[in-house]
């Protein structure tokens, strides 16, 4: 193995940081620039922010399972979806069952929907070895998407939902905004506003020892029993945290696009958000964030190339190879991912003067 | 009582203050008895070594004491309460924590951040304190944090705290997992073979820590091949074989007895 596997050393991570940092910085600069020359309307611009935001949630989510404990989910797209069609189900005018709900509501009720989901999914296979879970939530993906498409009374099928209102419907000011660009600009500071409470509610439940619970069921489970942890119960709340994230994500989504289908809950999504945790960093919320980020920046910058025809052909359809490559890529070359987890898991102000080394 | 004989056939069940007892414990796979009927005793404060043939079902029997295996029939108890069918996590609250055979690498981890993981009952695993009582977890952690600090010095391997638990040796391994154990505070250890391929002077040092620590009061229950590190560390000696105690006994005893040659020579069904 590369000796960067061990806890990595000053340099690296600063050598890592930085690039990572330059990058994004320059992508910064070149969409600004986009936006100044017209090549791309700023309106649209910040919908892509806005999903690229949803995919950091996302990432943020299958990080606490996988990342933390080691949990094999599949069943993202289907976490997603519960969240989505949780408040879409509620909120939209055109929803069989009960529309007209203020998105409160709707946020509420999609994520309680996710930890209900979840906890019914934890409790056979928490209590049995990691690949019964990989097995139960990949059934768990498609039985959810049947549903979706099958039970038109209740969910529409194919048809999809309409006629939903934005996050901010019924807000004193926000709730009366009809220009596009200031509603596209309130969404992403939604989503901003969104992934700072994950961050931060994550960040300090990961540097804790619950946090260095998880990481020690990920090394090793029987080992975290004879310690005398209960996995089971730690596993559970690894779960429905992740799962609840995941729905957030799809909540979002669906007051920022205003129409939900079944083709939502792909599991092509799922395929998405593994690439861009384990490109991240497996077990680091930035890596996460930034793996989420470069997934959603090749799959919709291939689009947005295509848009301005500099290439003579439609590069949109070499999306998943060039996933497929950037994947081959880092394991080759960086198999802990762009930006590992680096810390030790103990309660930072319990380490005094030392914490900032 | 006095008066006991060196060896015993079979186990010595009527010990005065017992930290850990098992009765009839048995457990086949298929049709294979891994234990047959096991019924042994680890008294309060003593170093109790286990020993047997391979087969015997001295791993087996680490299983279903600490709650890994369920066992097919038969109790076990830690410290009077009746743990049988208890989940592991479960019988360590009661005050028994075992190691592995094989050392378990934390991957990820430091030293010490590994050590920190063996203090029971800690507020900071659970959520929701982590946000309205950082105080109380931080007071916590920062003991806890002294106590590896002491605890690795006295196992004089306090320069690796910092260090990847990946990139330990064997032996190095084995003396962080004694140490860990001790972090949460057991009556009884169960140590499954702890100096295998361990270099003799850090097998030594390892039969010298276990000795203080006994000393202060915590029972030890090891399974050892290694007969001179065992022999001279260990009394008494419980025999397993085919599944059940054969004799218990004083180390002297145990070694010159015919049916504990018998046993390791092959004896078997013979």
């Amino acid at each position: 193995m590369t000796p960067s596997l061990s806890l990595p050393s000053l340099d690296d991570l600063t050598r890592a940081e930085r690039g990572v940092s330059l990058l994004l910085a320059a992508v910064i600069v070149f969409l600004v620039a986009a936006v100044a020359i017209g090549w791309i309307r700023a309106q649209y611009l910040l919908f892509l922010l806005s999903l690229g935001g949803m995919y950091l949630i996302l990432s943020m989510g299958l990080n606490v399972q996988w990342g933390y404990t080691g949990l094999i989910n599949f069943s993202v797209a289907a976490f997603f979806g519960l969240g989505a069609y949780g408040t879409a189900l509620l909120t939209a005018n055109s929803s069989p069952i009960a529309g007209g709900f203020n998105p409160i509501v709707g946020l509420v009720m999609g994520l309680l929907l996710a930890a209900v989901v979840a906890i019914l999914i934890g409790i056979p296979t928490l209590q049995l070895r990691a690949d019964y879970l990989a097995i139960a939530s990949l059934g768990l993906a498609e039985v959810i998407r049947m549903i979706v498409l099958n039970e038109q009374q209740w969910t529409n099928g194919s048809r999809g939902v309409t006629g939903i209102p934005t996050f901010f419907e019924g807000w004193p000011v926000l709730g009366s905004l009809s220009d596009p660009f200031t509603i596209a600009l309130a969404d992403f500071g939604l989503v901003v506003v969104f992934i700072l409470v994950v961050y931060l509610f994550l960040r300090r439940i990961h540097r804790s020892p619950w946090g260095r619970v998880q990481r020690t069921i990920r090394a090793d489970e029987d080992l975290a029993e004879a310690l005398g942890k209960n996995t089971y119960w730690f596993k559970m709340q690894s779960f429905v945290i992740g799962s609840v994230i995941m729905a957030l994500a799809g909540v979002f989504y669906v007051h920022l696009n205003l129409y939900l289908g079944p083709g939502d809950l792909n599991p092509i999504r799922t395929f998405y958000v593994w690439v861009a945790v384990i490109l991240g960093g497996s077990g680091s919320n930035r890596g996460a964030m930034f793996g989420g980020f470069t997934v959603i920046a090749i799959l919709e910058g291939t689009r947005f190339l295509n848009g301005l025809q500099v290439i003579p052909f439609d590069i949109a359809p070499f999306r998943l190879l060039v996933i497929g490559i950037l994947i081959i890529l880092i394991m080759h070359l960086r198999p802990e991912g762009v930006l590992p987890p680096q810390k030790e898991l103990i309660w930072p102000s319990a380490m005094g003067g030392e914490s900032d080394e | 009582m006095s008066e006991a004989p060196a060896v015993t056939d079979g186990p010595v069940l009527d010990k005065p203050d017992p930290v850990l007892r098992t009765e009839g414990l048995q457990k086949a796979f298929g049709g294979l008895l891994a234990t047959d009927d096991v019924s042994l005793a680890v008294e309060r404060g003593s170093i109790t070594g286990l020993i047997g043939p391979n087969g015997a079902g001295k791993s087996t029997l680490f299983n279903l004491i600490s709650g890994f295996y369920q066992p097919d029939d038969g109790q076990v108890w830690v410290n009077g309460v009746d743990v049988t069918g208890s989940d592991p996590h479960e019988i360590a609250h009661e005050g028994l924590v075992r190691t592995f055979q094989t050392p378990r690498k934390l991957e990820g981890m430091s030293v010490r951040e590994a050590m920190l993981v063996g203090p029971q009952g800690q507020t900071g695993e659970s959520i929701v304190p982590l946000f309205t009582a950082p105080d109380t977890v931080r007071e916590e952690e920062r003991d806890a944090l002294e106590q590896v600090q002491t605890m690795l010095e006295r196992f004089e391997i306090d320069h690796l705290a910092h260090t990847p638990a990946t990139e330990l040796s064997g032996g190095q391994l084995k003396l962080v997992e004694l140490a860990r154990g001790m972090m949460a505070e057991p009556d009884v250890l169960l140590l499954d073979e702890p100096v295998a391929g361990v270099n003799p002077t850090l097998a030594n040092k390892l039969a010298g820590f276990i000795r203080e620590l006994n000393e202060e009061g915590i029972a030890f229950l090891i399974i050892e091949h290694d007969m001179g590190f065992i022999m001279d560390l260990a009394d008494p000696i419980i025999v397993l074989d085919q599944g059940s105690v054969l004799v218990e006994g004083t180390p002297e005893a145990v070694r010159r007895d015919d049916r504990v040659l018998d046993a390791y020579l092959g004896g078997g069904g013979a």
